[in-house]
């Protein structure tokens, strides 16, 4: 549904691009700074890339990231599905539920959490991981909700449990592969979510990337600069990549339901 | 051999044993996902409200509520509660206008809009900062690029700082969540309706007047309650920003609870906590009540 942009819709799309272009422009070009400004280098980029820090904390976060989403598929899929086959007096209250995390600042869950955690769960890093879980609710909630309520979930049960199919079988092999997109959704956020979250891990006292750049940036402010361009661009990429790649590769379909 | 295909009511064919029988039983496969919200949600939030009655020797108190909207912490309620009003409305028209203009170029564009929004609503925190402040501080490129044109951004009393200046910095994750969160309302709109109006004689003024925004203002104030929201509970970001100039209640929790003040007001800090998931649920409810009476979902 292409239409023709009146002269201000391109004044806004200008002036917005320009809002969001010349901080990360600004940026890029303090982190470029060395010799106290005189001259232009990647030396701070090195120096990231150097820090030993650099590897850990990223590698924390990612794994932290790639747990999240294992924990939001194992729990949220099956229970969405359901609520779209039999158990569907329940969904105004799941939905209801996965509102709460909205509701509750981050701060505020914080707190409770340190307080309310006995020690053996708290002595491990990837605590936070079930904590972004119920932090991401409320999109990856309304992410599967759409994907279910766009296909014939019923007709695809009924045609693969008439076929022989467990129920295991069809939601593995049925269910998901036909809201693959959704699901790819669902498990993006929370991945997005896990690798930038700061305040939960810097109130439970954890160091993951972003509590590790805000470190760094005490007594480094050039390398932390750097290090901000490069997570946010490196992101940016990422995502821009997988939202226009051709649509042979974001394939949502597959043709054997069962076999 | 069942007839009922294809219908998503319960009792449909060889599920239906998924929905016969009792109420428990119905209640059975939600099981995990309920174990767990208790555990990782409900069970800490017991604690906080727990908490935030009980005095420093572990009685029942109402004194940390008292305390909660005096002094420093109730003009911080105050602070907070109007800069993130003003970052929402900001946010909301600025991210609708966007959206307005986004909606009408190609599949492709919007796909990539949309992805950048998304990444763009998640900064925060130093990376956040730092951009702002090579952009618009008192050494940025954006305020010697504005000087140079005859436009001093601190000849007033501007600072990044403020709250004029923490505003300008969350409009950044606020804009692009509104673009993300509204753009599928907008794309809701038909043309048919347009021409429709059209062809009654209506203008543009009438279209605008008695068909889009009253379609569109349900999603409009839901997306703008979550934007209040947002900023509300926004940690990261403030505390790279102001380093204790501004008092913000998140600001102002962290550092009760941090160790970095007395260890007798870690009550209070539950106490303000509560407070805020107070706010919080009012607007969440005027949320909830705006979905309810409108039929174009957000």
């Amino acid at each position: 549904m292409k239409k023709k942009l009146t002269s201000v819709n391109y004044l806004v799309l200008l002036a917005a691009s320009a809002f969001f272009i010349f901080p990360l422009i600004a940026a890029f070009e303090f982190s470029l700074r060395v010799n106290k400004g005189k001259s232009h280098g990647f030396e701070n980029f090195r120096w990231v890339f150097q820090q030993g820090g650099f590897k850990t904390n990223l590698g924390v976060s990612f794994r932290l990231a790639l747990l999240t989403a294992v924990a939001v598929l194992v729990l949220m899929v099956p229970t969405v599905v359901y609520l779209h086959l039999g158990g569907g007096r329940w969904k105004r209250m799941i939905e209801f539920i996965c509102l709460v995390p909205l509701v509750v600042p981050v701060i505020s869950f914080a707190l409770g959490v340190g307080t309310a955690f006995p020690v053996f769960l708290q002595s491990t890093v990837y605590e936070l991981s079930f904590l972004y879980v119920i932090v991401s609710l409320p999109y990856t909630y309304r992410a599967l909700d759409v994907g279910l309520s766009s296909i014939p979930l019923m007709t695809l049960v009924e045609a693969s449990r008439a076929s022989g199919a467990s129920m295991r079988q069809t939601l593995l092999f049925v269910i998901i592969p036909t809201i693959r997109s959704a699901v790819n959704g669902a498990v993006f956020l929370a991945i997005a979510l896990s690798l930038g979250e700061f305040t939960l891990a810097v109130l439970l006292h954890w160091d993951t990337f972003p509590t590790w750049i805000a470190n760094i940036s005490q007594g480094h402010i050039l390398n932390a600069i750097a290090l901000s361009v490069v997570s946010l661009v490196g992101a940016w990429l990422v995502v821009l990549v997988m939202a226009v790649a051709p649509k042979s590769l974001r394939s949502n379909k597959t043709q054997e339901a069962t076999s | 051999m069942t007839q009922r295909t294809g219908t998503l009511k319960q009792g449909a064919g060889p599920l239906a044993y998924l929905s016969r029988g009792s109420t428990f039983k119905s209640l059975i496969p939600l099981m995990p996902f309920l174990a767990f919200v208790a555990y990782f949600l409900v069970f800490p939030l017991t604690f906080i409200i727990r908490d935030a009655f009980l005095s420093n020797d572990g009685k029942f108190t109402l004194d940390n509520f008292a305390e909660s909207f005096k002094g420093v912490y109730g003009h911080s309620f105050a602070v907070s509660i109007r800069l993130s009003f003003i970052s929402a409305m900001i946010g909301a028209v600025a991210g609708a206008l966007i959206a307005s203009a986004v909606v009408k170029t190609g599949t492709r564009s919007r796909r990539a809009i949309a992805a950048t929004s998304s990444v763009f609503a998640n900064t925060g925190g130093v990376p956040l900062a730092f951009m702002f402040l090579a952009g618009f501080g008192t050494e940025g490129l954006v305020t010697k690029a504005l000087k140079a044109v005859g436009w001093n951004l601190y000849s007033g009393s501007f600072t990044l700082f403020s709250e004029t200046g923490i505003i300008l910095v969350y409009c950044f994750f606020q804009i692009p969540l509104m673009v993300l969160i509204f753009s599928p309302a907008l794309e809701n709109i038909k043309p048919e309706w347009r021409e429709a109006s059209d062809s009654l004689g209506g203008g543009r003024f009438s279209y605008f007047s008695r068909i889009s925004v009253p379609l569109l203002f349900p999603a409009f104030l839901s997306t703008t309650l979550l934007l209040f929201a947002n900023a509300f509970s926004a940690y990261a970001t403030a505390r790279a920003m102001t380093a204790g100039t501004l008092p913000l209640m998140p600001l102002l929790i962290g550092n009760l609870v941090d160790g970095n003040v007395l260890a007798n007001q870690e009550h209070l800090g539950h106490a303000l906590a509560v407070c805020m998931i107070g706010v919080s649920m009012i607007v969440m409810g005027i949320y909830l009540l705006v979905l309810k009476f409108s039929k174009a979902k957000p």
